[in-house]
């Protein structure tokens, strides 16, 4: 047998030092990048709402919090949040529930239908409510019935559609997975429906509800587009904090309201965690899944029941597509391609600078959420939890609070990242670390699926760890990183509140362009724009699921062989 | 033969519970030896300190007098083969048979050769492009063998390499890694907790037990002179008996007694109650009672005649009492 020779020894210890050096660039520059782009622009908040002309101290929080108007506004978005999670979790858990523990039908296509919302700029629903119920809605026009949507209701039933999927992915997760054998015990034991529902499946599932409610309070409390075209004078935190800002230039009061709007998105970030935790709890190695008894009265009430549901987010979407289409809703409903002319402003330009951006942020995004999960594989515990630490935090700093930040923090003559300001990098890196929490953490449990055992027999056959990690786990993980580059760029698409304080006229997004068109009383226009941002986001989900079907094929082919 | 591999004084503690407590062992050049032992005797974690996969806290490795120590696992081109399926599952098996070698920056066509002699080695030649999950665990064991044979390496690591696979064949794939590796003359470690698959292919079995090597020796030392109980237990089936005055541990093993009267008529010899009596195909194991000890005894064929309950006398020949060293709790 050969041996290793001394010298071929030598040179593996060349490639072990170029190996760990590479690791720990990759680690350092990854925590490094979270701290510029997470970290500073939370510290130019925090430092803008403590610095007053005396130097530091409390008097912009004093001067907000004994102003009446902010009181108001404080106590509008308390109100509308939870208002809003209330009637979200209790729909959302019936829903799932009709989809996960019936046998009704289409279940798949309500499933995707209730996906809907997050697939469209985030101002959607309320540009579609106003088109159905506003001033010059189709109802109020048809029967003059004189509703006002406008303020409070408007603000809650649009984040009720806005926040729904969300609501909806948590708990059919937590009512897809049950031991069947306690409802066999429970059954048995003569318990009916209702007591097996209230003794059996609401406490399997508390768990999902808590996570669900803090998911959706803090989407609801940070949403800012819904509020803008809705809301008229009924402010809440979001529109103030835009308001202060680009309206008054105060920044100072907008820092104080970024802090406030930080406080229960922060709590509900470490209160879901803290939940979830407990969750691994309720299904034992030895449980048997259910299985599910059709009955035709049940799945009856549960199949109208979703439907119900599904036409109510579908036909806010679909009454902007219509919407835009039509000469003038509700007044013309002859067909026409007028809005999609796109005269005013920068024309359709904005629609490409998002498409840019979106791909940029799709890059970037997979390229740290992804390096930060697999060096974190090899880092020593106490290593890898800060980073962990660090790449999560992101989820508890709302879009408005972040894209502020980078107002303040870049911003600044002199800044050594000034450069930046205005450019599109900006804009992409925005969205990557408003959305990096959830990109890394599809990163890091992919990455973590894969068994230890294929780093132990890489490096046992002489790899180092950036070859194991380019020749074996990369590919992989391959469909995780193409779902995660999808998120990336999905989420840049639609995405409204961070950017919205960093666009300037030469870098217009879409969804700001949508924003600006609804608030110029181009109504017709901005749902024309939305519907050219839904296009651009149904296109990349249909190439996602061709390059998941490629993939998927690429092993498959092998099959022939042999 | 020269000492090929020395182990000395490995000690290992997982978060202050003892996994290794300072084994030293010598390995020839050529050797095949079975690190054998129940779950958590150290076994597995003694290889993986060898394959340099986990950091001894004492430690004495030497590889032909070269110390191994500050060697990492990827520069100590040891083969070895897991008993997951380790396969790389987005590789072909061609492509994962090369991989060691484009490690080592072997030539293109070298690889290619390379790739062929292995494959035509486990006899997998027709399967080169087929992808991991397309073949049996059997099939994968062997293209993990031949992935690990590739490189030339200096020793071969075997950790369970069997134990996911049905019985027939792990049966089977046994004779191939014994015939393969004497062959290859390759040095080779194989863990394992089955006695039957260690004194099937090992020269040399190293019985462990806590942390510690309890006995070290051929198959057929370990079962004629077990050192202690322990060993006598973990190799085949042993009656172990205390002496008259119960200071004594001695063990025989159940072929070893000899049945003297069952149920004729008294003569001489221990006389035992039956307590079981259960047939085995080849043989047929009887449980006795004899003075309050219980006695096993495995006899040829079937043997309906004999009953619970019944009266019998057994014989063991002074040849066939081996001593136990423990102390007698």
């Amino acid at each position: 047998m050969n041996f290793a020779a001394p010298a071929s020894a030598r040179a593996a210890w060349r490639r072990l030092d170029a190996d760990r050096v590479g690791l720990a660039v990759l680690a350092a520059s990854a925590a490094a990048l979270l701290v510029v782009f997470v970290g500073v622009p939370l510290y130019a908040i925090l430092r803008l709402s403590f610095l007053t002309p005396d130097g530091i101290g409390l008097d912009n929080y004093a001067r907000e919090f004994g102003s009446p108007k902010f009181l108001r506004i404080l106590g509008n978005s308390f109100a509308v949040a939870t208002t809003t999670t209330l009637i979200t979790v209790v729909l959302a858990y019936g829903f799932a529930f009709a989809l996960r523990r019936t046998a009704m039908p289409l279940r798949r296509t309500c499933g995707a239908i209730a996906l809907l919302p997050l697939y469209a700029p985030s101002l959607v629903q309320a540009l579609g409510i106003l088109f159905l119920l506003g001033r010059n809605g189709i109802v109020n026009r048809t029967f003059d019935l004189g509703i006002d949507i406008y303020g409070f209701w408007g603000i809650v039933v649009a984040d009720v559609l806005y926040s729904f999927p969300h609501a909806y992915l948590i708990l059919s997760a937590a009512l897809s997975v049950a031991d069947a054998r306690l409802y066999e015990s429970a059954r048995m034991l003569g318990a009916g429906p209702a007591r097996v529902f209230r003794t059996i499946t609401l406490p399997a599932t508390r768990y999902g509800i808590v996570s669900a409610v803090f998911v959706v309070f803090t989407i609801v409390i940070t949403d800012f587009g819904n509020p803008m075209v809705i809301g008229a004078d009924y402010g809440v935190l979001a529109t103030e904090i835009y308001n202060q800002v680009s309206g008054q230039g105060r920044m100072e009061l907008g820092a104080v309201i970024g802090v406030v709007l930080l406080v229960p998105a922060a709590v509900a970030v470490v209160a879901e965690r803290l939940v979830t935790r407990q969750q691994h709890a309720v299904i034992g190695d030895r449980s048997e899944p259910l299985r599910i008894v059709p009955s035709r009265m049940r799945d009856g009430v549960a199949l109208a029941y979703a439907l119900a549901v599904c036409a109510a987010i579908a036909s806010v979407i679909v009454i902007v597509i219509v919407a835009s289409f039509v000469t003038l809703w509700p007044y013309n409903m002859q067909l026409s391609l007028r809005h999609y002319r796109f005269e005013v402003q920068n024309g359709i330009a904005p629609l490409w600078t998002s498409i840019v951006v979106s791909l940029m942020a799709a890059a970037i995004g997979v390229a740290v959420t992804v390096a930060a999960a697999c060096v974190a594989r090899w880092l020593r515990p106490l290593h890898a939890q800060a980073l962990y630490f660090l790449s999560v935090l992101p989820a508890a700093v709302p879009g408005m609070v972040l894209g502020l930040g980078y107002l303040l923090a870049f911003n600044v003559p002199g800044h050594p990242l000034e450069p930046l300001y205005g450019t599109l990098l900006i804009l992409a890196l925005c969205n990557v670390y408003h959305y990096h929490a959830q990109g890394y953490l599809i990163a890091s449990t992919s990455v973590g699926q894969v068994s230890r055992v294929f780093d132990e027999t890489s490096m046992c056959l002489g790899a180092g760890t950036l070859r194991t990690l380019r020749a074996v786990i990369l590919p992989i993980i391959a469909p995780a990183i193409a779902s995660i580059a999808v998120f990336f760029f999905v989420r840049s698409m639609v995405t409204l509140s961070a950017v919205i304080f960093l666009v300037t006229p030469a870098t217009q997004l879409a969804a700001v362009s949508v924003l600006l068109l609804d608030d110029s009383g181009n109504q017709n226009q901005a749902a024309a724009f939305s519907v050219c941002i839904m296009a651009v986001v149904a296109v990349a989900l249909g190439l996602f699921g061709g390059l998941l079907r490629a993939l998927a094929g690429r092993r498959a082919a092998g099959q022939g062989v042999g | 033969m020269t000492v090929y591999l020395s182990l000395r004084g490995i000690a290992k503690s997982f978060g202050g519970v003892r996994a290794l407590d300072g084994v030293s062992l010598d390995i020839d050049e050529g050797e095949f030896v079975c690190f054998l032992g129940p779950s958590g005797c150290g076994k597995t974690t003694l290889l993986r300190i060898v394959a340099g996969l986990e950091t001894a806290d004492a430690a004495g490795i030497l590889l032909r007098g070269r110390d191994l120590g500050e060697v990492p696992a990827r520069a100590r081109n040891f083969g070895i083969v897991f008993q997951s399926y380790s396969l790389f599952p987005n590789m072909t098996v061609a492509r994962n048979i090369a991989y060691g070698l484009e490690c080592r920056r072997w030539k293109a066509q070298d690889v290619g050769a390379r790739v062929d002699a292995m494959l035509a080695l486990v006899n997998l030649r027709d399967h080169a492009a087929k992808y991991p999950h397309q073949l049996s665990g059997g099939q994968q064991q062997r293209v993990a063998l031949a992935r690990a044979l590739a490189p030339q390496p200096a020793m071969l690591l075997l950790d369970e390499p069997l134990s996911a696979l049905d019985a027939k064949v792990r049966e089977e794939l046994r004779g191939e890694i014994k015939e393969l590796q004497s062959r290859l003359r390759i040095t080779t470690i194989m863990v394992t907790h089955d006695q039957h698959e260690a004194m099937e292919v090992a020269d040399r079995i190293v019985v462990m037990n806590g942390g510690r090597i309890e006995q070290v020796g051929r198959a057929v030392d370990l079962y004629e002179r077990p050192a202690n109980r322990f060993v006598a237990e973990f190799i085949g089936r042993m009656n172990v008996l205390r002496d008259l005055h119960g200071h004594r541990l001695a063990g025989v093993r159940p072929e070893h007694v000899e049945l003297v009267d069952d149920g004729g008529g008294a003569r001489d010899g221990l006389r035992g109650q039956v307590d079981r009596c259960v047939f085995l195909g080849g043989t047929t194991r009887l449980t006795l009672r004899v003075d309050g000890q219980r006695v096993m005894l495995d006899l040829r064929g079937r043997r309906d005649d004999l009953v619970p309950g019944m009266e019998v006398a057994i014989r063991i020949p002074a040849g066939a009492l081996v001593r136990l060293d423990d102390a007698v709790a």
